[in-house]
């Protein structure tokens, strides 16, 4: 955690989707940076995020890179709703599938040690 | 002086092994006098050194850095903390002679004593608070590139499988590859290998291994009285779209990646994608080969895998690719692996080749570079 994301953290302490939008052109991005990557203002603020978007990429990983990550799990590209986007976990969902490219996802929230991290569930529609 | 009057003389390419027992700066330094001995020269005439790790001419200040001035105990007239190894390193080396600030570089680098105990290279899983909670790592961004690729042209999986059959099976029957004797496989066997990250099992993935590879550059001209027939640089491009493996690659950006390097490379040697005899690209996975073929103008979108498949990327193939057994088979050895894919190609020129490509990184790393070599005339 950084000063440009304590922000980030706090909210998803409370379970609340933030991302940086900036106050002169209006663009979403992720991860946070010093400035706005379209036009180089430092002028932007956390707004909340409606936390619905859909499956840009997803994948299964069976083995993992480092010791003491359960697996398999699903780990995806989450295009959301505002115009930003987030690597993530997947969880739950249909069947617990790994959901199809394009599908409809809504944020959930993950309880790791105490830490709350962002995750997205497949929606049926 | 041009390009072409720049040229490699000298490849020194240590053991390579799963693990080795020595340590970084040491396989770096195994790797200098190996290429400085290829090249029939000694260290004194060596005046420039690109050495990304460990920090070259003490740019890094930390306890047990490298300081190569004092290690080799001359004087030198140019630094290069070039990043990464390979084609990068090169080509400071290249504008370090053309400019005058050198006239022989030595490009060293490598891993060793870093791998081991269910740990992984840490470059390839940064600890990014956006990319570690969630177990990301090098092979899972790939994965991510490769879904959506797949998703609009399944067929491409099939190929993949025998790309990495073939390139793997050249590792199998080169004594100096860390797979070495491990093989052959058949396409099948790649696809029912134990998977490893969707849509990738164990054996399309590479290696991650310990090693040292360096590289000895100085002009043509001196290199006309050096041992070996020299091979000069005929053109190179670099592509930095993005950090790699934070904000996570995506397949639209990054599929072509390679594209306007491979434009600038080949308009800088007047040649095309059909001059090319030898094609050491940087195999990661088996599916980036493909992509290779694809970005580089080898063949259309979505024709990789068809491609390699119809003009034989093995021994015996028109287009022998990966000559070494690759990452996939030979091996990879962090920063330096890059160097291990201009050594092969310097190789193949010395063996008669005229033309040959030597790549580094990919779609999932978020950059890519490539550089064409020839056998002098």
């Amino acid at each position: 955690m950084t000063d440009l994301t304590a922000e980030f953290w706090a909210a998803a302490s409370r379970r609340e989707l933030v991302r940086p939008v900036c106050r002169d052109c209006g663009r979403n991005f992720f991860t946070p940076q010093v400035a706005c990557p379209r036009c180089l203002s430092e002028n932007w603020c956390y707004r909340p995020s409606s936390g619905r978007g859909r499956v840009y990429s997803a994948t299964v990983v069976h083995k993992a890179a480092t010791p003491g990550v359960a697996v398999p799990f699903r780990l995806g590209i989450v295009d959301l709703d505002e115009g930003w986007s987030m690597l993530a976990r997947l969880v739950g969902g249909p069947d617990e599938r790994l959901p199809a490219l394009d599908a409809p996802v809504r944020v959930a929230w993950l309880d790791e040690g105490g830490r709350v991290l962002p995750a997205f569930t497949e929606v049926v529609a | 002086m041009n390009l072409a009057d720049v040229a490699v003389v000298g490849v020194g390419v240590t053991p390579q092994a799963k693990r080795s027992d020595r340590g970084s700066l040491q396989v770096a330094l195994d790797a200098a006098k190996l290429a400085l001995a290829d090249a029939g020269l000694r260290h004194t005439d060596v005046d420039g050194i690109a050495a990304r790790w460990p920090g070259p001419g003490g740019t890094m200040l930390a306890p047990g850095s490298a300081d190569w001035s004092t290690l080799l105990g001359v004087p030198l007239g140019w630094i290069g903390d070039s990043y990464p190894q390979g084609v990068p390193a090169l080509v400071d080396a290249a504008g370090a002679i053309l400019t005058g600030q050198a006239t022989t570089v030595l490009i060293t680098g490598g891993q060793a004593g870093v791998l081991g105990g269910g740990r992984v290279a840490a470059y390839t899983r940064p600890g990014n608070e956006f990319v570690e909670p969630y177990g990301a790592f090098t092979a899972a961004h790939f994965a991510l590139v490769a879904q959506r690729h797949l998703a609009r042209f399944p067929h491409a999986r099939e190929g993949m499988a025998e790309i990495a059959a073939t390139i793997r099976n050249v590792g199998a029957a080169n004594p100096e590859a860390v797979m070495h004797g491990r093989g052959p496989y058949t396409a099948a066997d790649v696809l029912a290998a134990p998977p490893v990250v969707a849509p990738f099992t164990l054996l399309d993935l590479c290696l991650a291994s310990e090693g040292g590879a360096a590289l000895v550059v100085t002009t043509l001209e001196r290199a006309r009285d050096l041992p070996h027939h020299p091979v000069v640089l005929l053109g190179a491009g670099m592509e930095w779209l993005r950090q790699q493996y934070v904000d996570p690659a995506r397949y639209e950006q990054v599929w072509t990646i390679g594209a306007a390097a491979a434009a600038k490379a080949f308009g800088q040697a007047g040649l095309g994608p059909s001059d090319v005899d030898v094609a050491e690209l940087y195999d990661v996975n088996s599916l980036e080969v493909a992509r290779q073929f694809e970005a580089l103008g080898f063949c259309g979108a979505g024709e990789g895998t068809d491609f390699a498949r119809a003009v034989g990327i093995g021994p015996e193939g028109k287009l022998p690719t990966c000559t070494d057994g690759g990452l996939l088979s030979f091996s990879h050895i962090g920063w330096g692996a890059p160097t291990l894919k201009l050594a092969q190609a310097v190789r193949r020129l010395r063996a008669g080749a005229d033309v040959a490509l030597a790549a580094g990184a990919g779609s999932g790393a978020q950059y890519y570079n490539l550089a064409l070599l020839g056998r002098a005339r």
